[in-house]
């Protein structure tokens, strides 16, 4: 009877092939009659054969480490030796690279790509983010021209004080029931044309404009609706809608045809807050921004909230509609003459109007102090109010 | 094939000889081809975002599945060993740079090493792959085994000392004493073995 042990010797004299020739005869007979045997001998083999091939690899792999380190070894003196034998300095110290230099450039060569695709992400960002900001900027001035500011005013700072309780008490006795409580987006300021209910005002006032109301100073509010305008000398005319509306009564002012006088002295009244302001001038130039003669400048401090507001000389002749102003100028503000009114007025007097015009022929204020005369005209400046 | 052979034949032995020269188990011929396809090796790591060491390590495993294959006789070369070698680094090279790095990976290729999948490489590492797996197992194995079985079996096995010597060298009173010793200790070294290598699923 064989013991582990002795299956073992004899696996291992037959694996390096010490055995004779009958007992090798013996043996492969009896690993083909046996299978048990066979997987003993498969595993015994597979094992030793692990273990030397196991030896194998690790003797190569010190070779090839001892090859790598001869390498290194036989490349180093070289490189030393090759200055050495014509000079004592090196000559281009760039030819040595520092431990650091050597990991920046492993960095570089790392993450160049990543560094590459991030830079021109960057840029691309930068410009695109300047050319975008200019358009929107081109977009957002587009009524106006650059540098030429339209003086409608926005009117989120106004929402407060319109809702606060005192003035809504006083709004409710007056106002019409169906008055709108929502706040309106711009304001502007217009004025009485004729008796019947016609208003003047600007027409980037009402430009995109949902519903207007005017609002006089006594707080009476009418609606309004659009009736002309022209876009190019930026003048619309609005009527008043409301049924209980009577009529503005005669108009204290006469609406000059001719133009205006350089130097002359002028004046006007406007809404850039909530209370009426005045404000006084000289008639600067007989044309307007960039050389159009539509328009004076007048040397009127004006601000968002004037616009579509009269402009009167010192008899208070009405001689023009305020409109905008230059923003790089000091005190350069313009107006669209009244003649181009006059004109405007013809032209719908031809298109024949349902309600009929009369147009103020004769002021009744000339000859008067500034403080009567804005007295008598205050009546017949109003707030528009445009809603959205 | 003998030395002679290749040292007298030019200063770049072609790679026929080379790989008759590794068979017959010259170091020379060996540290030759180390020698000479380093440059290129350790150039496609350090262009692929790999370290001097990351190169070495590449580049000598790459040898290694060269090498073992030319002894086993095994190696079916269907190309030049240049294109052979630089298929198997880059795949090992590739290989570590997926694990390494959350990214997909893509790698910088030499032109002048053209076609480099018709190779057999894909397949040479899948076995060596395999027989890497086996190799660490029977490395834990030996770690496991402990002394003095581990010095027994790698004196008699790995390094080839005879029984007789290593009787003397273990102090044991007589050679079959160290042969039931070297038989106890295969035993349990099979065991260890068999069970961890089984055990993981390929």
């Amino acid at each position: 009877m064989m013991t582990e042990a002795d299956y073992y010797d004899l696996f291992e004299a037959y694996a390096r092939g010490e055995l004779a020739g009958p007992a090798r005869a013996n043996f492969e007979a009896r690993l083909a009659a046996d299978p048990a045997l066979a997987l003993r001998y498969a595993d015994f083999a597979e094992l030793t054969g692990t273990l030397r091939a196991y030896g194998r690899r690790q003797n190569v792999r010190q070779q090839l480490r001892g090859i790598h380190a001869t390498m290194l070894a036989a490349d180093a003196p070289e490189e030393l030796a090759r200055p050495e034998t014509t000079l004592t300095h090196t000559v281009n110290p760039m030819l040595r690279i520092s431990r650091t230099e050597r990991k920046l450039r492993e960095f570089w060569s790392g993450h160049r790509a990543t560094a590459g695709v991030a830079a021109s992400v960057a840029i691309l960002a930068v410009f695109s983010m300047l050319l975008g900001l200019e358009w929107w900027r081109a977009a957002k001035a587009q009524p106006s021209l650059y540098g030429y500011q339209v003086l409608r005013r926005e009117m989120d700072k106004l929402k407060k004080n319109q809702q606060s309780p005192s003035r809504t008490l006083n709004q409710i006795d007056v106002a019409p029931a169906t008055a709108v409580e929502r706040p309106s987006k711009f304001s502007g300021t217009g004025f009485a044309l004729t008796s019947e209910g016609y208003l003047v005002t600007s027409y980037h006032v009402i430009q995109g404009a949902d519903s207007l109301l005017i609002e006089g100073r006594d707080r009476q509010r009418y609606h309004a609706e659009p009736v002309f305008s022209d876009v190019k000398h930026d003048l619309a005319i609005l009527r008043i809608t409301d049924k209980r509306f009577t009529g503005f009564g005669r108009l204290p002012y006469a609406i000059k045809s001719g133009q205006a006088d350089l130097g002359e002295r002028v004046f006007t009244l406007g809404f850039p807050r909530e209370d009426m302001v005045y404000g006084e001038g000289a008639l600067s130039a007989r044309s307007g921004f960039e050389g159009d003669t539509a328009f004076y400048q007048v040397s009127i401090p004006v601000n968002p909230g004037n616009s579509g507001g009269p402009l009167l000389d010192e008899r208070g002749n009405l001689i023009g509609v305020v409109s905008g102003r230059q923003n790089d100028a000091q005190s350069a503000a313009f107006a669209t003459k009244s003649s181009y009114l006059v004109r405007l007025v013809d032209s719908l007097e031809a298109a024949k109007p349902a309600a009929p015009y009369h147009l103020p022929r004769y002021g009744q204020l000339a000859g008067t102090g500034r403080p009567h005369q804005v007295k008598k005209l205050q009546d017949y400046v109003f707030v528009v109010k445009v809603f959205e | 094939m003998s030395r002679g052979n290749l040292s007298s034949s030019s200063s770049t032995p072609s790679d026929d000889a080379l790989i008759a020269a590794m068979r017959g188990g010259d170091e020379r011929a060996l540290a030759h081809l180390y020698r000479l396809h380093w440059p290129m090796v350790s150039h496609f790591v350090l262009q692929n975002s790999g370290s001097e060491d990351d190169a070495q390590d590449v580049y000598q495993e790459g040898v290694m599945v060269f090498y073992e294959k030319v002894r086993d006789g095994s190696l079916e070369l269907s190309c030049q060993i240049k294109t052979y070698l630089y298929a198997v680094c880059r795949r090992l090279w590739l290989k570590r740079l997926t694990s390494r790095s959350r990214f997909g990976v893509r790698l910088l290729d030499d032109e002048e090493h053209g076609p480099y999948l018709n190779t057999g490489a894909e397949e040479d590492l899948l076995a060596a792959e395999e027989q890497d797996r086996r190799f660490s197992t029977m490395s834990e194995a030996l770690n496991h085994l402990g002394e003095p079985c581990r010095s027994l079996l790698e004196g008699f096995y790995l390094l080839d000392k005879s029984m007789q010597d290593l009787t003397v060298e273990f102090g044991y009173t007589n050679a079959d004493n160290a042969k039931n010793q070297k038989y106890k200790c295969l035993v349990r070294l099979k065991k260890l073995f068999f069970t961890h290598y089984k055990e993981e699923p390929i």
